[in-house]
């Protein structure tokens, strides 16, 4: 009976089939050379995350349907990474490895970018970043990085300018758990140190999705500050708005709000508690600007969204760079060319200058793997909402631009040392 | 002073926000002996289905309590009969089963959320009932959803008490609580009783959520974070003792502002868990709870 | 009837060659499996996989340790992903802000999660089931917060540059050379467990998890045992934690530690068999696997997590070890019955 079993599976069959599928497996091998390929690893189980993620990918099939970039078709693969590190360090390993990809794109949250640094550096792919803020991602000095949004070096400083000009410097700080709010509180309070000489009257941390903030804010209350601002994601800062009027927080008090207060759930949820609280982002669908009512009126029309946010607006900002780049770069896209593509683009990505994004600021990359070169964009605007609820409105304080170097003195100890632990 | 006054209040406030969700794991526990770690789920899922029928127009806020209460209570009659009942029938205790339960309620509520969140959607949603002015009570300005949780779960408390001790049905119900297999034997329908009193508790869940609602925002992830503090409510109260749930829920609501307010705000979580796990070391029963069921 | 006869062949098969192994050297069988593990990094596709291997090591690490305290000796606790952390953290802190090298760093660190792991296992003294489960959840959980809120352990940032372990001039910075170094260690931890497991403690153990009571009166330290296995886990839970703070990129995230990891690890201890020997290193493959192919659909994860955990434990409680182990004991009680009328002469070692 063995013998007959033996013969049985090698028989002719068997190995035309064999040879059959090999065969087909090489040919789908070849035929994917000539295609270039993204890899992106974002946030994506998020209300703006799904509707923003379908932007890029229909904005890249438009981009192959008119004929694609120098005749190579884009194909753009979505992970969700949930704000994990861990689950974004090995999609971005997956795609490096794997997947083979010649661009990166992520990710939402600054937790997860700053290591899949160190993955992409390693592997030797670009990285082209859409939302992350913190900014440690480009001190740490790969060149393979390159950050569309606006640093918390700059934005917080535009906020925290502001608010020592009209409001004062005695301020109360609260952040929620994650790594962008943290780095946009801290920024902030770090300028009016510095530039004033004031420390925070109060600088604590609160968990996400924390029910009860007002044990902090009745501390806070007690100290009599002139400005509070709540750093979080929408829902935690819309419940610290209206918990810190419960408390008896005077409405003199201003509040302030990070970058995740121009998120729509924010001004919804918050309801009045929202009047006169400002912040600073990349964006602003208010914006008298033509290109951005343009974008508006697409997002609207296409996606249902009447009232886009940074995150949108940066997302759409990404593609029309990364396709510039793709333009300009000489790329083969054969299997053995794999690690000069990505260094094309690279390469190409370094070259975009004077790229105008769609709330105004002006994106210059240059070659050097410095903040000053990654840097994209540096012209926070300063938003104020004027109503709250569900037909909320917001107005343009002012955009400020800064210089490529801004905020960047007494960083060079933590740069070194950054910078030793990417060749770890 | 003052500001000592305002942390009290806070922290009272809080606290009957943890009791009201502490009441549906104490009965669970008292009648089932088992924990459900899915009842945060459960009680996301009732904030839920409150905020749908208050958005069909006409249906007034008190209309929409009962309708998540209903649906709430139904579904969890439907999962424990589906999914729970070989494990609730052989009850808690270190048995397998008793493990399993525990195993079982980590996963199920793993899966409940995944399940909102194909519904629903991960966006936070406020809840679109205005109750006008709020209480004054010193400097803080509390929201009457704070009266009504105060309210309803000292209503909630009295019906089930009225219900246990002076109806028959009631008296089935702490039979099969006390012990299933001399239930079984003196006739009372004991699987019916269980689903009852997993129904029940399921309720009491929506009903926390709808109230709770108002307040903090309807999300899917708010059934865990509210869960752990609920179950240090009824730990600290006594599991099984439903008085003990509401007082349990106050003395952890005032331990951790109490905590946040004069020692480091950013571990306010921290505060609420060693309460949590010296009660346990301690005096297992907490405050007013009766038998130490060493089973689970 | 064919396939049948084929199977039971395979699995005596296997067991005679074991036995062979045996009777050369006792750790024969180790070394087999050394060697056959050790070219995987040349076998396997691509570095991505060698990346994913190195993690399944890791968790096979944390799944075993899990399923000697909780499987074997029947205590539940919920709050291994704390010791994980703590693990993680303390070689960490000890490489970066001390300066240490990784042959430092690492049993420091498995010395203060043993340390944690007592404070874990003292309230098992006096509580059991879900009070012991509510005890557990609230440390994890505490652990996580206390490293969130936490600058010098880098709070929500994160702690990043953790360097690879180094011998000299040569350096573990590449997924295929940290292989080498977590391979090993893993199965080093798979064969002590096996031998915790198959001696008087490891029945110790499961006596306590029948029944305390009776387990006192034969004489059994109730709480000796108890303390010892949790001692245990939070050792493998040490190793496990240094090994993933150490491995590329060298980053570290409160994040990475909350009750969703905890409900992974769950699963992987319940599908591979919870109190089966090899349920710890069968689910941490299968789950991590599974995990990975299904990366497309993370809308329905979670669910899938969740459902395959309840239907586990209602209708395979003894995971997938318990199918196997009741696939071999049918195949032979087939056998058995068959040898009678068939093969006159085998022997009944069946």
């Amino acid at each position: 009976m063995n013998a007959v079993r033996k013969k049985e599976w090698l028989c002719p069959r068997n190995v035309v089939a064999g040879l059959a599928a090999g065969a087909m497996l090489a040919v789908a091998g070849a035929a994917s050379a000539g295609v270039i390929k993204i890899g992106a690893s974002l946030r994506m189980k998020t209300e703006t995350g799904e509707k923003y993620g379908q932007m890029v990918v229909d904005e890249l099939s438009a981009i192959n349907a008119a004929g694609g970039v120098n005749g190579h078709t884009i194909e753009i693969k979505l992970l969700n990474d949930e704000c994990k590190s861990d689950i974004g360090v090995a999609n971005a390993t997956k795609y490096a490895y794997q997947d083979n990809v010649h661009l990166f794109v992520g990710s939402t949250c600054s937790s997860v970018s700053l290591p899949i640094v160190d993955v992409i550096h390693k592997a030797g792919v670009p990285m082209l970043i859409p939302h992350s803020t913190n900014y440690k991602i480009t001190l740490k000095g790969s060149p393979w990085v390159f950050r569309v949004p606006i640093s918390s070096r700059f934005s917080a400083a535009a906020a925290a300018k502001y608010t020592a000009e009209n409001i004062g410097t005695k301020i109360a700080y609260i952040w929620a758990s994650d790594a962008a709010s943290q780095a946009d509180a801290q920024k902030f309070y770090e300028y009016i140190r510095n530039f004033h000489g004031e420390g925070p009257l109060y600088a604590e941390q609160f968990q996400e999705g924390e029910l009860d903030l007002r044990p902090h804010l009745l501390k806070i209350k007690a100290l009599q500050p002139e400005a509070l601002m709540i750093s979080a994601q929408s829902q935690d800062f819309a419940r610290g708005l209206v918990q810190s009027y419960e408390v008896g927080i005077p409405p003199s008090v201003k509040r302030i709000g990070g970058s995740a207060a121009s998120n729509r759930p924010a001004p919804i949820l918050a309801g009045d508690a929202i009047k006169g609280v400002f912040f600073h982002a990349a964006f602003s669908y208010v914006d008298p600007d033509p290109n951005a009512q343009a974008f508006v009126k697409m997002t609207t029309e296409r996606y249902g969204v009447p009232t886009p946010d940074h995150d949108f607006s940066q997302a759409w900002d990404l593609v029309q760079i990364a396709k510039r780049a793709l333009e300009r770069a000489n790329l083969t896209l054969s299997d053995d060319s794999l690690a000069a593509d990505r260094a094309a683009i690279r390469d190409a990505l370094a070259t975009i200058q004077g790229y105008k994004t769609l709330g105004g600021g002006v994106v210059d990359f240059c070659a050097d793997a410095t903040p000053e070169c990654r840097d994209g964009n540096k012209t926070p605007v300063l938003i104020e909402y004027t109503k709250g609820g569900e037909d909320y409105e917001l107005r343009v304080i002012g955009k400020t631009t800064f210089g490529a170097d801004f905020g960047l003195d007494g960083m060079q100890e933590e740069a070194a040392a950054l910078r030793k632990s990417l060749d770890n | 002073m003052d500001l000592l006054l305002d942390f009290i209040i806070v922290g009272l406030s809080i606290g009957i926000v943890y009791g009201l969700v502490a009441l549906g794991i104490s009965l669970i526990f008292s009648g089932l002996d088992i924990v459900h770690f899915a009842h945060g789920e459960v009680y996301m899922i009732g904030a839920f289905l409150g905020i749908a029928i208050v958005s069909i127009s006409g249906v007034p806020y008190f209309g929409a309590l009962v309708g998540a209460m209903i649906v709430t209570g139904a579904v969890g009659v439907v999962i424990e009969r589906v999914f729970y009942r070989r494990l609730t029938r052989g009850g808690g205790g270190y048995t397998v089963a008793g493990m399993g339960m525990i195993i079982c309620g980590f996963g199920m509520s793993v899966a409940l959320q995944n399940v909102a969140y194909l519904i629903w959607g991960a966006a936070p949603h406020p809840y679109p009932v205005s109750f006008g002015m709020p209480i004054f009570l010193g400097n803080i300005a509390l929201p009457k959803s704070y009266l009504y949780i105060l309210v309803s779960a000292l209503v909630l408390m009295a019906v089930l008490h009225t219900f246990l001790t002076r109806t028959k049905l009631g008296l089935a119900v702490r039979a099969v609580a006390y012990n299933k297999d001399t239930s079984y034997l003196m006739g009372v329908n004991v699987p019916a009783m269980i689903s009852l009193i997993f129904g029940v508790a399921c309720a009491m869940a929506a009903v926390a959520g709808v109230l709770i609602g108002p307040i903090n925002y309807v999300q899917i992830e708010m059934g865990y974070l509210m869960l752990l503090k609920a179950f240090a409510a009824a730990v600290v109260g006594g599991f099984g003792s439903l008085p003990g749930a509401l007082l349990g829920g106050v003395v952890v609501g005032l331990f951790e502002t109490l905590c946040a307010g004069y020692l480091i705000a950013s571990y306010k979580d921290i505060y609420a868990f060693l309460l949590l796990i010296t009660v346990l070391m301690v005096r297992p029963t907490g405050l007013l709870g009766i038998i130490v069921k060493v089973k689970a | 009837m064919a396939e049948q006869a084929a199977s039971l062949r395979f699995i005596d098969a296997t067991e005679r060659g074991l036995t062979r192994l045996r009777a050369v050297h006792p750790l024969a069988p180790w070394l087999v499996a050394f060697l056959l593990l050790a070219p995987l990094p040349w076998v396997l596709l691509n570095t991505y996989h060698v990346f994913l291997a190195n993690f399944i090591c890791v968790m096979i690490l944390l799944s075993v340790g899990l399923n000697i305290v909780k499987g074997f000796c029947g205590q539940v606790t919920v709050g291994h992903v704390g010791l994980y952390a703590i693990g993680a953290y303390t070689a960490a802190v000890m490489s970066v802000n001390f300066g240490m090298t990784f042959w430092m760093s690492l049993p420091i660190a498995v010395m203060v999660t043993l340390l944690a792991g007592a404070v874990v296992g003292i309230p098992s003294f006096r509580l059991e089931g879900a009070y012991l489960a509510l005890v557990t959840l609230g440390l994890g959980e505490s652990v996580r917060i206390f490293i969130s809120a936490t600058e010098y352990l880098g709070a929500t940032n994160g702690f990043s540059g953790i360097p690879a372990p180094r011998i000299g001039d040569f350096r573990f910075d590449t997924y295929q050379k940290y292989y080498y170094l977590v391979m090993p260690v893993m199965l080093l931890g798979v064969f002590f467990s096996f031998r915790i497991l198959r001696s008087r403690l490891g029945r110790g153990f499961m006596a306590v998890r029948e029944d305390p009571v009776a387990a006192a009166a034969a004489g059994v330290n109730v709480r000796g045992h108890k303390m010892i296995a949790f001692l245990i886990s939070a050792g493998y839970a040490g190793f496990a934690g240094a090994l993933y703070a150490h491995m590329i990129p060298g980053y570290l995230n409160p994040r990475n530690f909350t009750v969703i990891e905890m409900v992974t690890l769950l699963l992987m201890v319940v599908l591979g068999g919870l109190g089966h020997i090899w349920g710890g290193v069968i689910g941490a493959i299968i789950v991590t696997i599974v995990y990975d192919i299904t990366k497309d659909y993370y809308h329905y994860s979670l669910l899938l997590f969740g459902s395959v955990i309840v239907l586990t434990v209602l209708f395979m409680p003894k995971g997938i070890g318990g199918i196997i182990d009741r696939f071999i004991a049918t195949r032979r009680f087939i056998a058995i019955r068959e040898g009678r009328a068939t093969r006159p002469g085998s022997d009944d070692a069946a």
